[in-house]
């Protein structure tokens, strides 16, 4: 298992230093200039040079992929073009902020969507599997920054449970939870829907499955049916798209975290990109291959807590 | 039932010393931005930034509180100046016990020196452009500075009153701090920093120790929102108290409906002037700039932006700005007319002509009113449209033949002509500003008027200057778009608000909450 492990995070290496390497270029190739954006636009040219050179964008793009690559494998991942600061400090400022957002969606996106796919899969094409389909839909249709807004109308404005400003610090714990409540549901329901859906069709193929008819032809009572036979078998699928849903989850994590105010990594690259901050954003693209990295990881490796018959070596 | 006894007694005696109605002392302010830049005065130009060093720095001369009219600068670190005929030499006399945030100590000319130095030092600055006519800084004794120019300047006072590289840093800290000073600027100013939080805030405190007496104001809390939706809504469920507002006639309607609000519409209006590349084809043609001035109709653009925010521009120079004039040759709307010159300059039926444009939504949509005004005329404007770093970027390589440009400067008619209209800002040479037009017709003006001693004189030069560039149909001017901010009406500046240079209000020592 641990070699396994090993080996998987060996081979993400050559994954992270591609992911870099076209990040580095990429950026780079749009037009724009860190520079004018610091200093604005009645800077003279000479003001924009020597601005420039201070932060090294006026080298080669060689030359600059290579400092980076150094500094990068000594953990220097350089600073903020725009802010000045470290690219690990403002990261690990954020970071955080973005980890409570993601488990807290993933987790209730799993509670509601684990239980509600299993009933609607059990009462296929009654009353209640339809609604559960019409608004699992609803829930995918519904844009974040939509269903953020209606959150904060009813939830800060009318009834005043929650503030609008969703950041504040993390050492208050109930500070902290009320402030992830808000933004938590608007991502937590289109986890939801995802997760219904999947579990619903999930479970409709197992149940249709000769063993489960064996279990209920041997008496097997339908409670163990469903629980130890049926879901059990039916969560390999649901997993691999929680996993794979991540990244849309990172991605409609921008919208929740500017409609809520909440610091996270999905603000910080929107910011960077618009202000050309070139070190910022190779440093959260690392980030981010890295947790996609990671999640597929424990995707894998809990595919064999679920099902025993699936073994890593 | 002894303890319950104690506990509610104790209970009672702490809510009793506390003040029936206590009064609020911590002014929360939201702010269209994701994030603070670099905090340094000298190096950072962004509006949100800006707005925030206007509470912690001094100059030595500021403008009245509330005002962006240079005639009403008046003292701040020095509390008087004099200056020799010629103008060339000014001296300034530093007040006394003007102390530093943080016991960096009190304000000498040391400092004073320092900082304007820093301030035309084009490796610490990104206004050293502005400094260009300053020979030398000199202290004379710990309570006297001397500038010295190579030659007259338009407004000196106006260079160093609190706005760009006028704001004073203190000479010790910025020395000790280096690169860090602009994670933690040490100004002079009623309030001082105190904490950063990524992505949040900025939050200030009083500087008990402000030579104009205590702020009023305990707490500034500077918060980051950059959804408007969001920012609304954290008012209206009184989360701040003063934010930036969106420069539409709808925003202005809704907010002054709000109960307890006060809506501030204040200068410097924003200019957005349309820049004709006559270099460029077709717009090498007089005739067919001429039928685009024509095309163009002002003024169902202003009812279309609204006129609680909005004004008809009146020349190359804005409303207001020293050396303004409206005895300029400005077009009228006349698709038919314009027709006329398209055919006469050998386009009879009408032609397209390709521009960058930038994807930010409120200039977006002028320019999409523009493109269906100018379609009835015979004009396709054919856009392709680029997210707006990537505009400022591709109209500074000379690549848009109209660029659509918003902006406000320093209220004297030198800024826009020098920037816009002087051969030296044309882009595309080593000393580029944003001269998309290519003229250069004016620059004998322009030139006379910085140094011309006699003041009108100066604005005949300018007006001429102004006269001659619309003439040759340089730019198109379309509307002003004024500053908008709400307030709770409770919330009280101290003064009233007309103006602010640093595109947001004014927080001084006066500010507080009634």
């Amino acid at each position: 298992m641990i070699r396994y492990i090993v080996k998987r995070l060996v081979f993400a290496i050559p994954t992270l230093l591609a992911v870099l390497t076209l990040v580095f270029v990429l950026v780079r190739i749009v037009p724009g200039d860190p520079a004018q954006t610091i200093l604005g636009d009645q800077a003279s040219q000479e003001a924009l040079q020597a601005l420039r050179q201070r932060l090294g964008v006026d080298k080669p793009i060689f030359d600059q992929y290579v400092d980076f690559i150094k500094g990068a494998l000594v953990g220097n991942w350089g600073e903020s073009l725009v802010t000045g600061r470290p690219v690990l400090a403002e990261v690990w400022a954020v970071l955080p902020y973005t980890v409570d957002l993601t488990v807290a969606a993933i987790l209730l996106g799993a509670l509601i969507g684990i239980p509600l796919g299993t009933w609607s899969a059990l009462h296929r094409n009654e009353a209640i599997d339809y609604a559960t389909r019409v608004i699992s839909l609803l829930g995918l249709s519904f844009p974040a920054f939509v269903s953020g807004i209606l959150l904060l109308l009813a939830f800060a404005i009318e009834l005043r449970w929650f503030p609008v400003i969703s950041a504040g610090k993390l050492d208050d714990p109930v500070e902290r939870l009320r402030n992830l409540t808000l933004p938590a549901i608007n991502l937590g329901i289109i986890m939801a829907a995802y997760v219904t859906r999947v579990t619903r069709s999930s479970m409709l193929e197992v149940l249709g499955e000769d063993y489960i008819r064996t279990a209920r032809a041997k008496g097997v009572p339908d409670r163990a049916v469903i629980w130890r036979h049926s879901l059990r078998n039916a969560l390999i699928p649901v997993v691999t798209v929680v996993g794979l849903y991540l990244g849309i989850l990172i991605g409609n994590s921008v919208l929740t975290e500017i409609v809520f105010n909440r610091p996270g990594l999905g603000k910080l690259i929107v910011g960077a990109l618009n202000q050309r901050d070139y070190t910022m954003l190779q440093g959260l693209m690392v980030v981010y291959a890295f947790l996609i990295v990671a999640v597929n990881l424990i995707t894998d490796l809990t595919y064999g807590f679920i099902d025993p018959r699936v073994k890593h070596g | 039932m002894y303890r319950t006894l104690i506990g509610t007694l104790a209970l009672g005696a702490a809510l009793a010393v506390q003040p029936a109605l206590a009064q609020k002392t911590t002014l929360n302010v939201g702010m269209a931005s994701a994030d603070a830049g670099k905090l340094d005065p000298h190096l950072s130009a962004t509006t949100p930034d800006k707005a925030l060093f206007n509470y912690m720095f001094n100059g030595l001369v500021r403008f009245k509180p509330g005002s962006m009219n240079p005639e009403t600068i008046e003292p701040d670190i020095a509390e008087k100046w004099s200056s020799s005929e010629d103008a060339k030499t000014w001296t300034f006399n530093i007040r006394r016990g003007v102390q530093c945030h943080h016991g960096y100590g009190e304000i000498t000319s040391a400092d004073i020196v320092y900082s304007l130095q820093r301030a035309a030092d084009p490796k610490r600055s990104g206004f050293s452009s502005d400094f260009k006519d300053f020979d030398k800084v000199e202290a004379v004794d710990a309570n006297t500075i001397r500038v010295t120019l190579k030659s007259a300047v338009p407004s000196l006072l106006g260079l160093l009153t609190n706005y760009h590289g006028g704001n004073i840093v203190c000479k010790k800290a910025a020395e000790e701090m280096g690169e860090n000073f602009q994670k933690k600027p040490v100004g002079t100013g009623p309030f001082m920093f105190s904490e950063y939080a990524p992505k949040q805030s900025v939050t200030l405190v009083a500087h008990k120790g402000y030579f104009r007496g205590a702020p009023k104001l305990e707490k500034v809390v500077y918060r980051y929102i950059p959804s408007d939706a969001s920012r609304d809504l954290a008012y209206t469920s009184g989360e701040i108290d003063l934010l930036y507002g969106k420069g539409e006639q709808t925003w202005v309607e809704r907010m002054g409906k709000l109960p307890n609000t006060v809506v501030e519409v204040f200068e410097p209006a924003e200019m957005a002037v349309l820049y004709l590349n006559t270099k460029m084809k077709p717009l090498d043609d007089l005739r067919v700039r001429q039928a685009l001035g024509h095309a163009l109709n002002i003024a169902e653009i202003v009812t279309f932006k609204g006129a609680a925010v909005a004004r008809p521009a009146k020349s190359i120079v804005p409303i207001g700005y020293l050396g303004f004039t409206d005895d300029v040759p400005l077009l009228k709307y006349d698709p038919a007319k314009a027709k006329a010159l398209l055919t006469e300059a050998g386009y009879p039926n009408g032609l397209t002509i390709k521009i960058i444009h930038t994807s930010l939504p409120g200039m977006l949509s002028t320019i999409e009113v523009v493109q269906q005004q100018f379609r009835k005329s015979g004009i396709i404007l054919d856009m392709e449209i680029v997210e707006h770093a990537t505009f400022h970027a591709e109209i500074r390589k000379d690549k848009s033949a109209i660029v659509q440009y918003q902006a406000a400067r320093f209220p004297i008619a030198d800024t826009y002509l020098t920037q816009f209209f002087h051969s030296s800002a044309i882009v595309g040479t080593p000393t580029a500003v944003t001269n998309f037009t290519h003229c250069n017709d004016a620059d004998a003006e322009i030139v006379a008027a910085r140094s011309e001693p006699d003041q009108a004189k100066q604005k005949a030069l300018w007006k001429t200057a102004q006269q001659k560039l619309m003439t040759k149909v340089c730019a198109l001017p379309i509307y002003e778009n004024l500053l908008v901010w709400a307030r709770r009406g409770n919330f009280d500046f101290g003064f009233k608000l007309e103006g602010s240079l640093n595109l947001g209000p004014v927080v001084s020592e006066l500010a507080h909450f009634k």
